[in-house]
């Protein structure tokens, strides 16, 4: 009853900039939502947002932020998402966007969706890509995911799939 | 209506104005700015104005106002002496009608 509820935004850095893939860190991301929130909202927001904020989880490679804040104020948050334009580290400026996938309680939920959503891109990248060693690469990886997927959460629904 | 003390140059209607969104900017962002905040009449000599706000924004606009602190470099502060839903009601106060 007296236990501070927090909600897990899971979100996607997409950028046509194939540097920008370098400069995505925690930091630079966490001030850049900020600021976002700062413009949006004002100092009311910042301050209510700011409570519980802060980068959970990121993956350079895909792109893949996870985001912490208050239940009460994830809603001012996720408005602000929209906003940030650039990621700012080493004095070098990236025009991007956040693109919101989730928005969880927990973070073993986030996780739960972003295994599942992993799964049905690697089946989009198959159908989209055009060479051949490609294809045989991204076959492998598929065939891989689904036959070792051991963690305990996800070992019984993985169990149902591939039967 | 609002009333606020001050020291020298007085605002006119449109600076009143700019001055209520610059507060709701500072206090709630851009979102504070973009709500729609009439001022129904000013009045230069007493500096006091009557305001008019959606209901989902007054909470936001009474804060903004609260906290706003300086106009040009000056300090200054906003009084409020009534509110109500209704514009009918801020000519009187009920309280005091004599029958």
């Amino acid at each position: 009853m007296v236990r501070f509820k927090n909600r897990y935004v899971l979100c996607e850095v997409l950028s046509d900039d194939p540097r920008c893939r370098q400069c995505i860190e925690d930091r630079a991301v966490g001030l850049a939502v900020r600021d976002a929130i700062a413009r949006v909202h004002g100092d009311y927001g910042l301050a209510c947002c700011s409570i519980s904020f802060t980068v959970k989880y990121l993956n350079a490679y895909t792109g893949t932020v996870l985001l912490r804040c208050r239940k009460d104020s994830y809603r001012l948050l996720c408005s602000a998402l929209p906003f940030v334009r650039h990621l700012e580290s080493r004095a070098q400026r990236y025009p991007c966007a956040l693109n919101t996938l989730h928005v969880g309680g927990t973070i073993r939920t986030c996780q739960k969706f972003l295994i599942e959503y992993n799964r049905r891109q690697l089946l989009i990248l198959l159908q989209n890509c055009t060479n051949e060693e490609e294809r045989q690469c991204i076959q492998k990886s598929l065939l891989s995911c689904s036959l070792t997927e051991e963690q305990s959460q996800s070992g019984d629904e993985d169990d149902d799939g591939t039967e | 209506r609002r009333e606020l003390p001050d020291g020298g140059a007085r605002p006119n209607a449109a600076q009143f104005k700019q001055l209520v969104v610059s507060a709701l900017r500072e206090l709630h962002g851009e979102v504070g700015a973009a709500l729609p905040v009439d001022v129904l009449t000013y009045e230069e000599k007493t500096l006091s104005a009557i305001l008019r706000v959606i209901s989902s924004g007054f909470v936001k606009l009474w804060s903004a106002l609260t906290l706003l602190g300086f106009y040009q470099n000056r300090r200054c502060a906003f009084r409020v002496l009534q509110t109500s839903p209704f514009l009918l009601a801020l000519a009187g106060n009920s309280r005091e009608l004599v029958l």
